[in-house]
């Protein structure tokens, strides 16, 4: 994915996945420190899940977002992560939207207890998503076609490349 | 003057001014009595950040908090204060506030705070507030309430609530902050007894 970027999106992209990393994991933290049963309940309130399911959700998935940041910070697997954040951040926002559409006053949920659906937290998660879906364009970009060299000057090859062996040959 | 530096009458001066200042020590110590229940030694405290305008509020307090006050409270596992938190979007909330506080200084605060939900839509509407907590007070404590309602303590007490809640970073009513050893856990918004009975539970098992 890299080699064919040019520099400034390589740092853009970088910059995204460490701030995204970053994020998710902070998020996870909040989540973890407290007994888990708050989380359950930021969740129940949401009225989207069983309470089998709240359940589940809210043992694993703080522990789903540490290694989403982890593997994001790494830069391994560009697009399974950058598309699972995507997802992910997708859902939250979406039950976020409708739950403040409704008029609940609930809490958010994201980092942490005590913290109300307000249009910061909608504009808040909503950057983060933006930010995530970029990574997950960006990882399926297709690469630049290898530049062809006309005959006469060569033939095929990679225009940086041919300006170093043009160097070695000179 | 004496070898100290002080004469007989600046020691005199000195008593009465303690003195003066008793009362007011006393009372201080007063104000969250009538806006406080349970055994104060309990292993929870549930501080409630709430506004009598809000309907999350309304929520709680007529459907969970029976049930907290029923399986905590009248047991002695919580100790629950009550914490004026009025929101400036809400245009009566703030005279609700003043008149729970006042009504708490007579001993009627659970009576007039259950009537301030029970009829939240009504004077909601009406901006009858007054009206709406005297229906549960005798007429000799509706005297009593709107003279406390004016006194500059019981304003004092619904300003140092609103600003223990902004210190505490509440930013929705209502907001239980869980204390338990020292730490404290909030909760916003209305919720799932069920979990909230297992994570009180958990708490108290620690």
């Amino acid at each position: 994915m890299t080699s064919s970027q040019s520099k400034p999106l390589t740092i853009l992209v970088w910059l995204a996945r460490l701030a995204l990393g970053g994020i998710f994991i902070y998020a996870a933290w909040t989540k973890l420190r407290d007994p888990w049963l708050l989380f359950a309940m930021a969740i129940d309130a949401y009225h989207v899940l069983p309470q089998w399911a709240v359940m589940v959700v809210a043992r694993t998935l703080p522990w789903f977002e540490l290694v989403l940041g982890l593997v994001l910070i790494s830069g391994k697997l560009p697009r399974i992560s950058s598309v699972a954040a995507s997802v992910l951040l997708a859902v939250f926002f979406g039950l976020m939207v409708q739950a403040y559409a409704k008029g609940e006053t609930i809490a958010c949920g994201c980092f942490g207890p005590g913290e109300a659906i307000s249009p910061i937290t909608l504009l808040r998660d909503g950057s983060l998503l933006a930010g995530a879906l970029f990574l997950a364009v960006v990882s399926f970009w297709p690469k630049k076609p290898r530049y062809e060299r006309p005959a006469e000057y060569g033939g095929a090859a990679n225009p940086g490349r041919s300006r170093l062996s043009a160097g070695e040959t000179r | 003057m004496s070898p100290g530096g002080y004469n007989k009458r600046d020691m005199r001066l000195s008593v009465y001014l303690l003195l003066a200042t008793l009362p007011v020590l006393a009372g201080a110590g007063d104000i969250d009595r009538g806006k406080a229940f349970g055994n104060p030694a309990a292993p929870l405290t549930i501080e409630l950040f709430s506004d009598f305008q809000c309907p999350a509020c309304r929520q709680l307090h007529l459907q969970q908090l029976p049930l907290i006050m029923r399986d905590y409270v009248n047991t002695g596992k919580a100790y629950l204060v009550y914490k004026e938190f009025p929101l400036q979007m809400h245009s009566h909330s703030r005279e609700a506030a003043v008149l729970a506080c006042a009504s708490a200084r007579i001993g009627k605060y659970e009576q007039v705070a259950d009537v301030l939900f029970q009829a939240q839509p009504s004077w909601e509407e009406s901006g009858k507030v007054f009206e709406t907590v005297a229906s549960v007070l005798s007429p000799a404590e509706q005297k009593k309430v709107q003279a406390l309602s004016k006194d500059p303590t019981v304003l004092a007490e619904v300003e140092r609530d609103i600003q223990e809640g902004q210190q505490e970073r509440i930013n929705q009513t209502p907001t239980m902050v869980i204390i338990r050893n020292g730490r404290k856990y909030p909760i916003g918004g209305a919720l799932n007894y069920d979990l909230l009975r297992r994570f009180f539970d958990d708490l108290i098992s620690k």
